[in-house]
């Protein structure tokens, strides 16, 4: 009887063991699915608004002919690179020009482990989560260079080199950014640091490190108005952030007129897609850690205002979400803007940028950052 | 389930490093590096060193690697030709010395092993028993910060102003020569 009895109880035990592993994996199985899938959603809808805004600017239509103002247009293209066959440059190296994708495409898509979408609602809640950032997305250059050298053709190394050199000098501007604002913040946490800039602030929140915002909220108590400087960092971080992405007016390394198509020329189909997924995808991942660190991450727009708590009312996990989704996507919205307005930088003049304006200006800001920290907010 | 994941990372760092020795190809020997350093940082993760782990990330694949790849790529066919195609030896010394240099690493490892008394010492077990331990979910960059301002300050200095010396260095070797 007792033997049977607690033969019953380690089965139990093994039950809830058993449950919560399979619970476990699911999550970890689901969150990860979901953002892929809001990537590619994302992607879709982007190309679409990139193709429709170019058309704006340029005084034309865009896509019109697929779908009610070509609304199927990008649909029907991705369907036309799944269909595509595998075709590999006879020259390149098979194992590399595979892998490439693979790579660039994954290096972006851990990136978007630690950021948080709204209040505590984030894939993994590390305390070194800005610089896990910024360390996997240093991996894309891998990716890239993979790309460049696999294909075998000259056109994609140069793209490739072209790419890396922009990448690796303007991580420092973003480094030099990052580091003004955590400064502030005091720590790496993406979660606490958009904790830090709403109602729900454990500590008190100055606007313009003067006026005690923390029960007002709203845009007043954003990184970018507790302390002034960072209106000039985040303009840093931005700028920089555009020649991460390879994105106009630092798009040098696929620059179509001189290079063909840079370090993708030889990819096509579903590889083409995932380097081209990756691309958006980095996109919004840069424009979203903006907002996370700057731009008050999930917090509400609307200031409390005497006894119309309208930051109270907006702050939430679905209010997060509406909120992260909207201020990321405005951001998204001017990368696209820039692109079409703004003609391509010749190299050298991207590199005296880098290194003779935003650098120093970022130090400068840094320095700004340490005595703000010290002497305003004490 | 973690001790998986562990062997995984011990397999995969070991397997590519001995691949990246041996592989022909230079170019996807330097590529399979990538493969080590990042299963190198996972083996941090596991000893609760994430700051390690994502610096080496960094460090490693986001600049030093970057660098050896420019390198390699930048540099004359021909000298990496006969640097591809040296003919079975180790070091380019004979086989004998090579032999004597594996078996005398070997020694020192097994000598390591022999050394080592199967159980924990006693500082870590007191420390446990103190429950002066690091949790996963403590917050060890701030740690970190703490004793570099304080108790390894002066390292850390040495460090930032060797660090320094290098990037002059490195402005003054690639500056234009005057024109005279």
């Amino acid at each position: 009887m007792v033997l049977l009895l607690r033969f019953a109880y380690v089965c139990i035990q093994l039950r809830i063991i058993l449950k919560s592993f399979v619970s476990q994996l699911f999550i970890h199985i689901l969150v990860p699915v979901a953002i892929f899938g809001f990537i590619a959603l994302f992607t879709l809808f982007a190309v679409y608004a990139e193709r429709k805004i170019a058309g704006f600017v340029q005084d034309r239509l865009g896509p019109m002919e697929t779908g009610k103002y070509g609304l199927l247009q990008t649909i029907a293209d991705i369907l036309k690179l799944l269909q595509k066959e595998f075709i590999t440059p006879k020259a390149a190296d098979k194992i590399l020009f595979a892998a490439a994708p693979v790579i660039i495409f994954g290096a972006v898509y851990i990136g978007y482990a630690v950021i948080p979408w709204a209040p505590d609602f984030l894939p993994a809640n590390t305390h070194t989560g800005l610089f896990f950032i910024m360390a996997v997305v240093s991996i894309d250059a891998i990716g890239i260079l993979m790309a460049g050298w696999g294909s075998n053709n000259k056109y994609s190394l140069l793209g490739s080199i072209r790419a890396i050199a922009q990448m690796v000098s303007y991580e420092i501007p973003v480094g030099l950014s990052l580091i003004a604002a955590v400064m502030i913040t005091q720590t790496l946490n993406l979660n606490e640091i958009a904790l830090q800039q709403g109602v729900l602030s454990p500590e008190p929140v100055f606007f313009l490190g003067i006026w005690d915002v923390s029960n007002v909220g709203g845009f007043l108590a954003w990184n970018i108005f507790q302390a002034p400087h960072l209106i000039i960092v985040y303009i840093i971080f931005f700028i920089a952030s555009l020649a991460e992405c390879n994105r106009a007016p630092f798009d040098i390394p696929e620059a179509e007129s001189e290079l063909i198509g840079g370090f993708h020329t030889e990819y096509g189909g579903i590889r083409f897609a995932f380097i081209f997924l990756a691309e958006y995808a980095m996109m919004f991942l840069v424009a979203m850690l903006g907002v996370v660190l700057f731009l008050g991450g999930w917090n509400t727009l609307l200031p409390n205002i005497g006894p119309l708590k309208l930051a109270d009312w907006t702050t939430g996990i679905g209010w997060g979400i509406f909120w992260t989704l909207l201020k990321s996507l405005t951001i998204v919205g001017v990368q696209i803007w820039i692109r079409w307005t703004l003609p391509r930088f010749r190299a050298d003049q991207l590199m005296s940028l880098c290194w003779k304006v935003m650098i120093p200006l970022g130090f400068v800001c840094m320095a700004i950052s340490g005595l703000w920290r010290i002497l305003v907010m004490v | 389930m973690e001790e998986l994941v562990f062997y995984a990372f011990a397999i995969l760092a070991v397997g590519s490093a001995l691949l990246v020795v041996n592989l022909k190809n230079t170019a996807r020997a330097l590529f399979l590096f990538f493969v080590t350093l990042f299963a190198m940082a996972g083996l941090f993760i596991f000893a609760l060193a994430d700051f390690v782990a994502i610096t080496q990330i960094m460090v490693y694949v986001g600049g030093v690697l970057i660098l050896m790849l420019f390198a390699f790529m930048l540099s004359n066919k021909e000298l990496l030709k006969a640097l591809q195609h040296i003919p079975g030896r180790f070091l380019t010394m004979p086989n004998w010395q090579s032999l004597l240099l594996a078996l005398g690493f070997f020694g020192v490892l097994l000598w390591g092993v022999v050394e080592w008394q199967q159980q924990t010492p006693d500082w870590i077990v007191q420390n446990i028993k103190q429950g002066n331990v690091i949790q996963p979910h403590d917050n060890n960059i701030q740690q970190l910060g703490l004793k570099f301002m304080t108790q390894y300050i002066l390292p850390f200095e040495v460090i930032s102003v060797f660090l320094l010396m290098v990037l002059i260095g490195a402005a003054h070797l690639s500056r234009k020569e005057e024109q005279k």
